[in-house]
């Protein structure tokens, strides 16, 4: 098993956010978790990548227990994360906010920075080029050397993923990828989250186009109130009365 | 076109440093090459500021304590154990180093305005010691009888001849400056200052990029205080006050922050500064009023400006040749 979440509670004062969930994630699989507005998604995946400690049980990454390490640490482990809201970084443009995440790639040492600069050129170069194949991956190549942040927003997101991708994860988070994107984009996201994983990468995702969810992927969690209520095939929990129940309500009422 | 351009910039390049080399012939008199080589000290100090503040987002007030650490220790090491400039220097740079490292420390618990009280109350704690252990300092009398530095022989015993260390430093310190943040270093740096929480998400180890920052502007300020050491050979506690702080701070948000070129122009300041002594009482005024008018309109300082009219320039030509190609097309703003 790649990525153990096992009875993960996180609790913010009184509010418990998620309660007592477990979810395996394997390996080279779509792992696809929705779930009503507030239903503790995104906090499951800033607990995982580091960003809250929880406050009962634990997460393993390749067997290795991750819950309460820093978050640049867990990155460096091989898990990667988007963020809903963009976060780009607004001063630098796109091959620059993705070689940001180039860094475990980087040998030089600071004082080869300051005496060295035929090193750290020649290094440079190298950091360049592998930014520049996940840029290729995502297909924005064409807007390296743009502003981020002046791009339409559909781009910004596939530079948030081609960011993700360059701290070379086994395992990616994608929080809702395809938020604020129309159809065009989404069929395109499809194709670039399928060429992803047939790079070997695992795809963690949170998403509330159920179009998108139902057609990539392997397994489907649904949480409701932070607790999780299914998993399984697309189908089997898309015909589930209790995940119908949680999204449109009780019949009747 | 491309060639022509980097033609331009090597002649402006080479007329600005046969003007920088010609400057102590041009001054007419000992008082004005004093002026250039603090000239030449500050902007050292705002190249380290504008490292932390400009580049990593971490608001250092230390500055002129670290200053004072580097002075002090020139001092100490020339005047009681005969150290001469060459060794000096190294040692101050690894002592305000370490003591740069240290009060980064609060960094990693607090930022942007907290951060900068923590680092002004630790400065004052600094400057505080130098005055007070005078078994070591000997306190409000001062350090007299510090040497001018040599090299192969050469006296720098003028304020003539010492320009062209201080020209030199400054060069080298620009360079230096400029090939850390150029390149992973930098980025990480403005990765920090961008959205450290997005940093984190990227494998960036923000405390260590942030003390990293923090440190780099404390060797650069303590680099200034050497100099300054050796130039006046006598130095005291009231040479090192918090204005000096305030003053690099006006300087590097003036000049530009995030731009290190904003260093070397915040440069004139110094000048300007000297130039309206008559009004002394009013200069503590006038920075205030600087950086608030800075921050509200010019954010990017005077380098902000100069990129701001650059891509006005870019786009209108642009325009043009979009016009000559497609007749009168519509045409927008380059971005």
């Amino acid at each position: 098993m790649l990525l153990e979440i096992e009875n993960l509670t996180m609790q913010f004062g009184g509010l418990v956010a998620v309660n007592n969930v477990s979810l395996n994630i394997q390996e080279g699989e779509i792992h696809a978790l929705i779930g009503p507005n507030g239903s503790g998604k995104t906090t499951i995946f800033n607990v995982v990548s580091g960003y809250y400690k929880p406050t009962g049980g634990m997460v393993r990454f390749k067997g290795q227990t991750i819950s309460g390490l820093p978050a640049y640490k867990i990155t460096a482990l091989g898990l990667a994360r988007t963020f809903q809201n963009l976060r780009l970084f607004r001063s630098m443009t796109v091959l620059e906010n993705v070689q940001v995440a180039l860094g475990h790639h980087a040998r030089t040492r600071f004082w080869q920075h300051v005496v060295a600069p035929l090193a750290v050129r020649q290094e440079e170069r190298q950091l360049k080029e592998k930014a520049m194949e996940k840029l290729r991956l995502l297909r924005i190549e064409q807007y390296a050397d743009e502003l981020a942040t002046s791009l339409p927003y559909g781009l910004q997101r596939r530079v948030e993923i081609a960011r993700a991708l360059a701290t070379e994860p086994t395992v990616v988070l994608l929080d809702e990828p395809a938020a604020g994107l129309n159809e065009t984009e989404t069929a395109e996201l499809r194709d670039i989250l399928l060429q992803i994983r047939a790079a070997g990468i695992t795809i963690f995702l949170v998403e509330h186009d159920m179009k998108l969810v139902m057609e990539i992927s392997d397994v489907v969690s649904v949480l409701d109130y932070g607790k999780k209520i299914a998993e399984g095939s697309c189908s089997a929990v898309s015909c589930d009365p209790v995940v119908i129940e949680a999204y449109l309500g009780k019949e009747g009422e | 076109m491309k060639t022509r351009t980097t033609l331009w910039k090597t002649l402006a390049l080479v007329a600005l440093l046969a003007l920088l080399l010609a400057m102590p012939k041009i001054a007419r008199n000992d008082y004005q090459v004093r002026i250039l080589n603090m000239t030449g000290l500050y902007i050292l100090i705002s190249l380290g500021l504008n490292i932390a503040m400009g580049y990593c987002g971490q608001i250092n007030l230390a500055m002129g304590a670290f200053w004072a650490v580097g002075a002090y220790t020139a001092a100490l090491l020339n005047v009681n154990f005969k150290w001469p400039f060459w060794l000096t220097l190294p040692a101050a740079m690894v002592a305000t180093a370490v003591i740069g490292s240290v009060v980064a420390l609060p960094s990693l618990k607090v930022r942007s305005h907290y951060l900068a009280i923590v680092t002004l109350g630790l400065g004052e704690v600094i400057n505080i010691i130098l005055v007070n252990e005078e078994k070591i300092t000997r306190g409000a009398m001062g350090i007299p009888g510090i040497k001018r530095p040599s090299l192969f022989g050469f006296v720098f015993n003028s304020e003539q001849k010492y320009y062209y260390l201080v020209l030199a430093a400054v060069i080298l310190g620009y360079l230096i400056a400029r090939q850390i943040t150029r390149h992973r270093f930098g980025r990480a740096f403005r990765a920090v200052r961008d959205d450290y929480v997005a940093a984190k998400a990227m494998g960036v180890n923000i405390g260590f990029y942030q003390i990293l920052a923090i440190t780099i502007s404390a060797v650069y300020a303590g680099v200034a205080g050497v100099l300054f050491a050796h130039l006046n050979t006598y130095i005291s506690p009231d040479i090192f006050e918090f204005r000096s702080t305030l003053f690099v701070l006006t300087m590097t948000m003036v000049g530009g922050m995030g731009n290190l070129l904003g260093s070397l122009v915040g440069g004139v300041l110094v000048i300007l500064q000297e130039a309206l002594r008559t009004f002394r009482d009013w200069q503590l005024v006038f920075y205030g009023v600087a950086v608030v008018l800075v921050v509200l309109f010019f954010p990017g300082g005077v380098m902000g400006i100069a990129a701001r009219w650059r891509e006005r320039q870019a786009s209108r030509l642009a325009r043009q040749a979009d016009t000559g190609e497609a007749g009168n097309g519509p045409s927008g703003e380059a971005r």
